[in-house]
């Protein structure tokens, strides 16, 4: 195995603790001296099956493009903390900020392509980009968006239902619920624990767009028959507000689990953030 | 020349099947090792397969939308006979980089 190697669970902590996520960084066979790409898998995934089955991690290492990923925590082969605060949505953009530092990239300097940090996210990963692109922008280069929505269906997740589901097999009423719990237990690999605490973590700060909103070049992806996706629309017309220039993309036929696979989308990221 | 054909694989996680959503090769097409074949969609995710070798495509298995079931037919190559060896065997150029990826199970039939 060439062109990857492991990077130590992040060397610096932030907060004084270690939530223990798996980084990983996919060096390109030729280097074309641009700055490096963050992806953010999506809930109940993980930078295996998100970004390396589908295949992103090649495309982008062809194009010449070091790529770092990172395991949400309770997802993949990172740890399960237990404490709470770990899972929320400002901690894991700390972490990631701490984690691409650790991995070398560098703020943004006029006229020299290779600084500055580029990210694509997929459904949660997008939320997570957006906040991360609109807090870091001394950084954040270009931003790509996988079936992204201005709503916040985890934060709309029916956790009591889901408790008392699980308790004692009570179905539950509201069918987005029902739909990510089922996504949740799917994979052996992530502890459902783990998948609640963050959900619990994400109603304590729900997705707000319009709170902050990225200023730099944004391209929102979405499949055609993807309803978690069907206010890409706002989330387009939040950030071009903001004066930033926004491209949107719409692959036909695709819904929001199996537009990750489609080249049209991998070929237009690529383009999109290879300048 | 001979030809050697490949099931769809094991997918893991208990899968039993998978829909294919778009071939990225075509009969005649020359693929190398590796090289992404198909987009699959199961009831977890979407992935991309890598050819388990290189060789010309004869035929592949399924149009988009089609159900396969592990262990049917999905692509038959054409190679050169002195690289078929064995019907069944992989060839051995060098170790694979993905987990999920294509063996031939022809010699347990």
């Amino acid at each position: 195995m060439t062109g990857r190697h492991t990077v130590e669970h992040n060397r610096h902590t932030v907060e004084g603790t270690d939530p223990g996520l798996f980084v990983e960084v996919h060096e390109p066979a030729a280097d074309a001296g641009l700055r490096p790409v963050l992806l953010i898998h999506g809930f109940s995934s993980s930078s295996k099956l998100n970004w390396a089955d589908s295949g992103w991690i090649t495309t982008l290492q062809d194009a010449g493009r070091r790529v770092i990923t990172v395991d949400l925590p309770g997802h993949g082969r990172s740890h399960s903390p237990e404490d709470l605060d770990s899972y929320t949505p400002s901690r894991i953009r700390a972490d990631l900020l701490q984690i691409v530092t650790d991995v070398g990239a560098r703020p943004l300097r006029d006229g020299d392509s290779s600084t500055g940090l580029d990210l694509i996210g997929y459904s949660l990963g997008s939320r997570l980009a957006w906040e991360f692109g609109a807090t870091q922008p001394d950084l954040v280069h270009r931003i790509v968006l996988g079936g992204p929505s201005s709503a916040d269906p985890l934060a709309a997740f029916d956790l009591v239902a889901a408790q008392r589901h699980l308790a004692d097999g009570t179905p539950i009423e509201d069918p987005s619920t029902a739909g990510l719990l089922k996504m949740a237990q799917m994979l052996p690999s992530n502890n459902l624990f783990a998948m609640l605490s963050l959900i619990e973590a994400i109603k304590g700060e729900p997705f707000d767009p319009a709170e902050a909103a990225p200023q730099v070049p944004l391209l929102l992806v979405a499949g055609e028959k993807d309803e978690r996706a069907a206010t890409m629309p706002e989330l387009a017309s939040i950030a071009g507000k903001r004066g930033g220039m926004v491209e949107t993309l719409v692959i036909p036929g695709r819904t929001h689990t199996n537009v990750i696979t489609s080249r049209a989308f991998k070929e237009a990221a690529v383009q999109f953030i290879g300048v | 020349m001979a030809e050697i054909s490949f099931p769809l694989p094991d997918l893991g996680e208990g899968l039993i099947e998978a829909t294919v959503l778009d071939w990225l090769v075509e009969p005649g097409q020359q693929v190398e090792r590796n090289q992404p074949l198909v987009e699959l969609e199961t009831s977890k995710s979407a992935l991309e397969l890598p050819s388990p070798q290189a060789g010309k495509v004869v035929r592949i298995h399924g149009a988009p939308g089609d159900t396969i079931n592990v262990g049917e037919p999905l692509i038959v190559f054409e190679v050169p006979d002195d690289t078929a060896g064995i019907v069944g065997t992989v060839p051995k150029d060098e170790a694979p980089k993905r987990r999920v990826r294509l063996s031939a199970v022809l010699d347990e039939d």
